[in-house]
C-alpha cells in the first residue's frame, strides 16, 4: 500500500487556519481535539491535529464518535505507545481522504469489549489497507468522487459522501469476512458478500443507482484483489 | 368495484379483530404471496413458512396500514421483506433448493418440449441473484406494473426496469447455452 | 433450439411451478384463523436453539454458548409467559416491528428474554459500544428496549449481567468481531416488515 506522509510544517499552518475559524464543525472545536490528545497523549500533537483538521474539512466526519474515541482512548488501561499506535491507522486515513467511519466504530467496539492493543490495532490496519485499495478499485473502474454541489463531469462521478459510503461499505465486507476466517481466493463469495451488503443497505442509507453502479463494474477477481492485498 | 368495496370492509372488519374476516384475505391472496415467496426463496418448505408468517404478521400491523393505499402492494411488501430476512438465515444455513421438475422418474424421450424449457427456465431462474430474480418474479408471477415493484422492492423505477430487462437476457443465454440451436 | 418467447415461458413455468407445490396452501386460511384465536405466535424455536448453542469458528462451545442456551430456553418459557396474558385485538404482547417517528428514525424494539439476570443492556454501533439498558418492567424475564435509528446497518450484542452476548435471534445477520459473535440488523427500506 503507498501511502504518503504529511510534512511536518502543516501543524502550524493549520492551526493558524483554525484560528481564521475555517473549521467546518463548528459543534466541537478543534480545542477540543487538542486538549483530549494532549491527555492521551500524543508524542507528535502537530502532526495529529493536522490530520484531524483535515478531516474535519470533509462533510461526512464522524466528529461525534471521533471525539468519543479519543475520550475514551485517553482514560483507557492502555500504555501511551500502545494508545499512540490505536490512532496511527486513523491518523493515516484522514491525511489520504479516506473514511474514517468504520474505523472509528470497529475501535470504539474494541475499547468496549476489552481487547488487547494489538487486536485491535491488527483490525484497524487491515481495515486501512482495504479502505485504501477498495478505494483505487473503484477509481480503477472509473468511479470517481467530487465535491458535492460541483457539477457531475460524467456519469460516475458520485459526491463524495456518497463514494465514501460505497467505500466504508465494500471494504467492511471484506474486513468482516476475512475476520470470519474467509479466504480471499473465493471471489465469488466475496461478491455475493458485498452485493449482499450493498443491496441491504439500497433506499436506506445508499443510493440505487450507486449500488447498480458498482456491481455492474466490480468483479470476483477485483475482489480476490483486494482482500490478498489486506493479509500479505 | 364491488370487490374492492368487499375487500375495504374485511380489512375493516379484521382491524375490528374478526380474525374470519382476516381469513378471507388470506384465501384470496395466499396463491399470490406463496408465488411471490417460492419465486424469491427457490425452497418450498421455506415458502411455505413465510407465506404462513406474512399473513400472521400483516394482521398483527394491520393498525400501522394505511386503508387509503393498496392492500396488495403493502402485503407484498411484507413478503418480501420476510423472504429477504430468510435469505440471510439461508446463507449461513443452506438447504437443497427446488429441483427443475418436481415430478420424478421421467422418460427423457416423453419430455414434451415446453416442460423441457420449463425446466429449464426454472433452474436458471434460482441461479439468477436475487437482485434480479425478485423484480422478475414480481413482474411475471404476480404481473404488477414497474411503479408497485419499485415500492415493494424500495428500489426506483428505472431500476426496476434495468433489473428486468437485464435478469432476462441472462435467463436467455443460460437457457440458450443449456441447449444451443 | 426455436427461438422462445422468454416472457411467455417464464410467466407459465412460475405458475406451473406454483400449480405443483401449492398443496401445502390448502387450509392455511383455517389455520391461521386457529392461530390468531389462540394468540400464541407460532414458534420455531428448533433452528434458533441449534443457532444459539453452536460453537464458534474456532470449535470451542464457550461460555457464551451456555448463554445462549440459556437465553434460548428464557426465550421459549418467556414467549409462552408473555402471550398467556396478550392483549386485545389479536396482537401479540411483544410488537417486533420498527414504527417510524417524524425525524425519518424508526424506533427499533431489542428484546431478549433473560429470566435470571439482573442487568441487560444492549451495546452496538448506534450508542458508540456503550451500553444502552433494556428494561423489565413487568418482571416477566424479558427485557426490552425501544430506540430510534436511522437507517443503516446495525452491529451490536446483549450485555447480559456483565457478559456480551452476541447472537440475538431476531437478527438479519451475524458477523464475527475480535473473534466473538455481533449481531446485525438492517433498518430501512420500504414499508411493512
Amino acid at each position: 500500500m503507498r501511502v504518503a506522509r504529511r510534512a511536518r510544517w502543516i501543524g502550524p499552518v493549520v492551526l493558524l487556519l483554525v484560528a481564521l475559524g475555517l473549521s467546518a464543525h463548528a459543534e466541537i472545536p478543534l480545542a477540543d481535539y487538542e486538549a483530549v490528545l494532549l491527555a492521551i497523549p500524543v508524542s507528535d500533537l502537530g502532526h495529529v491535529l493536522g490530520a484531524i483538521e483535515f478531516g474535519l474539512s470533509q462533510p461526512d466526519f464522524p466528529a461525534f464518535e471521533t471525539m468519543q474515541y479519543l475520550d475514551r482512548l485517553a482514560a483507557s488501561r492502555y500504555s501511551a505507545q500502545e494508545r499512540e499506535a490505536l490512532l496511527s491507522d486513523i491518523v493515516v486515513a484522514l491525511e489520504e481522504g479516506l473514511p474514517i467511519e468504520g474505523l472509528v466504530t470497529k475501535g470504539l467496539e474494541g475499547l468496549a469489549r476489552g481487547v488487547p492493543a494489538a487486536g485491535i490495532q491488527q483490525s484497524l490496519h487491515q481495515r486501512l489497507v482495504l479502505l485504501a485499495e477498495t478505494r483505487d478499485l473503484l477509481y480503477a473502474k472509473g468511479i470517481f468522487s467530487v465535491a458535492p454541489g460541483s457539477p457531475q463531469s460524467v456519469d460516475t462521478a458520485l459526491p463524495t459522501p456518497r463514494f465514501n459510503l460505497l467505500v466504508t461499505h465494500i471494504s467492511d465486507t471484506i474486513a468482516d469476512y476475512l475476520e470470519g476466517g474467509g479466504s480471499p481466493f473465493e471471489g465469488q463469495t466475496l461478491m455475493q458478500e458485498v452485493r449482499f451488503r450493498l443491496t441491504s443497505l439500497e433506499g436506506a442509507i445508499l443510493n440505487a443507482t450507486d449500488v447498480e453502479l458498482v456491481l455492474k463494474r466490480i468483479e470476483p477477481a477485483d475482489l480476490t484483489r483486494v482482500a490478498l492485498s489486506a493479509v500479505s | 368495484m364491488y370487490r374492492v368495496q368487499d375487500e375495504v370492509s374485511l380489512l375493516r372488519a379484521s382491524l375490528e379483530g374478526e380474525t374470519e374476516a382476516w381469513g378471507e384475505i388470506i384465501s384470496r391472496y395466499k396463491d399470490a404471496v406463496f408465488g411471490l415467496c417460492l419465486g424469491f426463496l427457490r425452497n418450498r418448505a421455506d415458502a411455505e413458512d413465510i407465506t404462513h408468517d406474512a399473513f400472521i404478521r400483516a394482521y398483527v400491523n394491520l393498525r400501522r396500514y394505511n386503508l387509503e393505499k393498496r392492500f396488495s402492494t403493502w402485503m407484498f411488501t411484507i413478503a418480501a421483506n420476510l423472504c429477504r430476512n430468510r435469505l440471510r438465515y439461508r446463507r449461513n444455513h443452506p438447504v437443497a433448493e427446488l429441483p427443475a421438475q418436481i415430478r420424478g422418474g421421467t422418460d427423457p424421450a416423453k419430455i414434451v418440449a415446453a416442460d423441457d424449457r420449463h425446466a429449464a427456465i426454472r433452474e436458471a431462474l434460482s441461479k439468477l441473484p436475487y437482485g434480479y430474480r425478485a423484480p422478475l418474479v414480481l413482474r411475471y408471477y404476480n404481473d404488477l406494473p414497474y411503479r408497485e415493484i419499485a415500492e415493494i422492492l424500495a428500489i426506483p423505477e428505472g431500476t426496476v426496469k434495468t433489473r428486468i430487462h437485464r435478469g432476462k437476457a441472462m435467463l436467455k443465454q443460460r437457457m440458450e447455452e443449456r441447449d444451443p440451436a | 433450439m426455436k427461438p422462445i418467447d422468454i416472457d411467455d415461458v417464464l410467466r407459465s413455468a412460475l405458475r406451473q411451478e406454483v400449480a405443483e407445490t401449492a398443496a401445502g396452501l390448502d387450509g392455511l386460511e383455517e389455520r391461521i384463523v386457529l392461530e390468531l384465536g389462540e394468540r400464541r405466535p407460532r414458534l420455531r424455536v428448533g433452528e434458533w436453539m441449534r443457532q444459539l448453542i453452536a460453537p464458534t469458528r474456532s470449535g470451542r462451545i464457550g461460555q457464551l454458548s451456555l448463554v445462549g442456551a440459556t437465553a434460548a430456553v428464557c426465550l421459549l418459557i418467556g414467549f409462552f409467559a408473555a402471550t398467556r396474558f396478550s392483549l386485545d385485538g389479536g396482537s401479540p404482547a411483544i410488537r417486533l416491528e420498527p414504527s417510524r417517528n417524524a425525524d425519518g428514525t424508526q424506533e427499533v424494539l431489542f428484546v431478549l428474554p433473560a429470566l435470571d439476570a439482573n442487568e441487560v443492556s444492549v451495546v452496538g454501533n448506534f450508542n458508540s459500544w456503550e451500553p444502552t439498558t433494556l428494561s423489565d418492567e413487568d418482571n416477566d424475564g424479558i427485557w426490552t428496549a425501544s430506540i430510534p435509528l436511522p437507517p443503516g446497518r446495525y452491529e451490536y450484542a446483549f450485555v447480559i449481567d456483565g457478559r456480551w452476548w452476541g447472537q440475538d435471534p431476531l437478527a438479519d445477520e451475524y458477523v464475527h468481531s475480535f473473534g466473538e459473535y455481533s449481531s446485525v440488523r438492517y433498518i430501512g427500506g420500504g414499508d411493512g416488515a
